[in-house]
């Protein structure tokens, strides 16, 4: 299976849900999907396209465009292909529905980007803070107008 | 987990503290009797924040943070880093510093696996065994010192090359090491398979199945002591890997003692692609030429993009993923580190175990938690 395969498979399937396509290379594809769509797809790819290992799931935040990416990268244990599928959501508010039903290990990565984004996944099993502190859940520290580490968080040990 | 206990159940706390996993790591575990009904991983204790410090350093800069994600596989992090930037600038690596990096890239894997299998040996009681393996690694050790003229945190990779060359002599230093190395692999091999009380304490224990470690996302040699064949140096060949002979180590129990097996066997093969490079090193630059980025320039300019690349940690897949917005610092980076998704298979794998498996089924994931908790 082969990116060209791939993309035509996907635009056929969903052709008003991926409204974004790129061939990078022969193993590398781009492909952008409405935020309320993800879910079908990712089953899609894992049932149908044998994207069987999501690599990882994390967050792009892009204060100009007032916007935040979920991006998941899906590689496949039987062919060399990596899919990039992106999500843009609204900065203001960011909610995206949980891949967990269809890759298991995207638990503690969506609890990850949910504590280091703000971003708010719905039906999420257990969606409560992995990596940070108590002082500083609601900072969203990876995201970009963050104040800073010694000046904000400083205050809170002290 | 649920952290209500009933009257006969009690939960134990493994790690920071306890001898089993020092480091930043805790391991929650509910006991009703010896069996363990439900456990739960804590992490964040040293949150080390590098995505964070990778975004306020230069590309030059980066290198030698990456380094300090996991300091048992360096190098490794390295080349995920630097090809990052290769690709995204459009790099080409001269063929002699490929084959000295695959050369360091082995050479970090052998001292990886000696550690982490001498280690998990004095989890299940052979604390001998760790005294043996630290010698052997020292050895290798004293090997990448004298290339990069550092231990643990070399910042040798550069774009497009690698900063030294191989220093005179390296070869027959290698021959030397690897003559007692290769003796002392059969030796464990030996010890492991004929030792009735360790194999009691590995077969059978802590079983994965195929289909259930590529569905929780498994990577590494904990993938391929179920039978799966997915290594990303065959898979995806970076550098020189597809010039060279090597095979992809498989098990097929998927429990404790296909993981340690798995790791000999890697071991034998890493010694096998080292001596192949050696013999095949051609000479030539070790750096490109002719290149806007060959000034190893400290503030260099990074073309604007996004890149997803991935190599074979010893751990399993370590992959980065990077955002450039074209100025000398990236934009974000994403590290997708292979011990993330393996630790979080320990709750659904030590549900119903007895307690004393814990540590021998945490342990032989050779999990490096520094790097979970970056």
């Amino acid at each position: 299976m082969d990116a060209n395969s791939i993309i035509s498979s996907l635009t056929g399937k969903f052709p008003e849900d991926i409204y974004d396509s790129d061939i990078e290379s022969g193993i590398r594809v781009v492909v952008k999907v409405k935020p309320e769509n993800v879910v079908e797809v990712c089953r899609y790819l894992k049932e149908d396209l044998s994207f069987g290992h999501l690599c990882c799931e994390f967050g792009v935040d892009y204060p100009d465009r007032n916007e935040i990416e979920v991006i998941y990268v899906i590689g496949s244990y039987e062919h060399p292909v990596v899919l990039t599928m992106k999500a843009l959501l609204s900065r203001d508010n960011p909610e995206v529905e949980s891949v967990v039903p269809v890759y298991w290990n995207a638990n503690w990565y969506e609890r990850e980007t949910y504590e280091l984004f703000g971003v708010n996944y719905l039906n999420h099993p257990d969606l409560k803070p992995l990596v940070l502190p108590k002082e500083m859940l609601g900072e969203w520290p990876l995201r970009k107008d963050y104040a800073g580490f010694p000046n904000k968080s400083a205050r809170n040990l002290v | 987990m649920d952290e209500t206990v009933g009257p006969s159940e009690m939960i134990v706390h493994l790690g920071p503290q306890h001898p089993m996993m020092p480091g930043p790591f805790r391991l929650n575990a509910k006991l009703r009797g010896e069996t363990v009904v439900d456990s739960e991983v804590e992490m964040g204790w040293i949150h080390k924040g590098i995505e964070k410090i990778l975004e306020n350093k230069t590309y030059l800069q980066g290198i030698t943070i990456v380094d300090r994600i996991c300091y048992l596989a360096a190098m490794t992090n390295e080349e995920a880093y630097v090809g990052c930037v290769e690709k995204l600038a459009g790099i080409e690596v001269p063929e002699r510093a490929q084959y000295i990096r695959v050369i360091m890239e082995e050479l970090s894997r052998l001292q990886s696996h000696l550690l982490g299998m001498g280690e998990y040996a004095s989890f299940v009681g052979f604390v001998s065994m760790f005294m043996y393996t630290i010698r052997d690694r020292e050895d290798v050790m004293s090997l990448i010192d004298s290339v990069t003229g550092a231990r643990v945190t070399h910042s040798f990779l550069r774009y497009g090359g690698v900063k030294d060359d191989l220093p005179d002599g390296f070869k027959d230093d290698v021959k030397y090491v690897f003559g007692n190395l290769s003796k002392a692999i059969d030796n464990y091999e030996e010890l492991y398979r004929t030792d009735a009380i360790y194999k009691a304490r590995t077969k059978g224990i802590g079983v994965l199945t195929a289909d259930v470690a590529k569905d929780l996302g498994v990577s590494g040699p904990p993938l391929r002591a179920t039978g799966v064949a997915f290594d990303i140096r065959k898979d995806e060949p970076y550098l020189v890997y597809k010039d060279l002979d090597f095979k992809v180590c498989t098990e097929t129990d998927g429990d404790v003692f296909a993981r340690i097996q798995v790791r000999l066997d890697e071991m034998r093969e890493s010694m096998h692609i080292i001596e192949q490079c050696l013999d095949q090193i051609p000479s030539g630059p070790i750096f490109p030429e002719n290149t806007p980025y060959g000034k190893r320039s400290p503030i260099m300019r990074v073309p604007a993009g996004e890149v997803f690349h991935r190599v074979e940690d010893p751990r399993g897949e370590m992959g980065f993923y990077m955002v450039s917005d074209g100025s000398d610092k990236p934009y974000r980076v994403k590290i997708r580190g292979p011990v993330y998704p393996t630790l979080q298979t320990l709750p659904p794998l030590l549900k119903g175990v007895p307690v004393a498996d814990i540590v021998a089924i945490a342990g032989s994931m050779d999990t490096c938690t520094s790097e979970v908790d970056r």
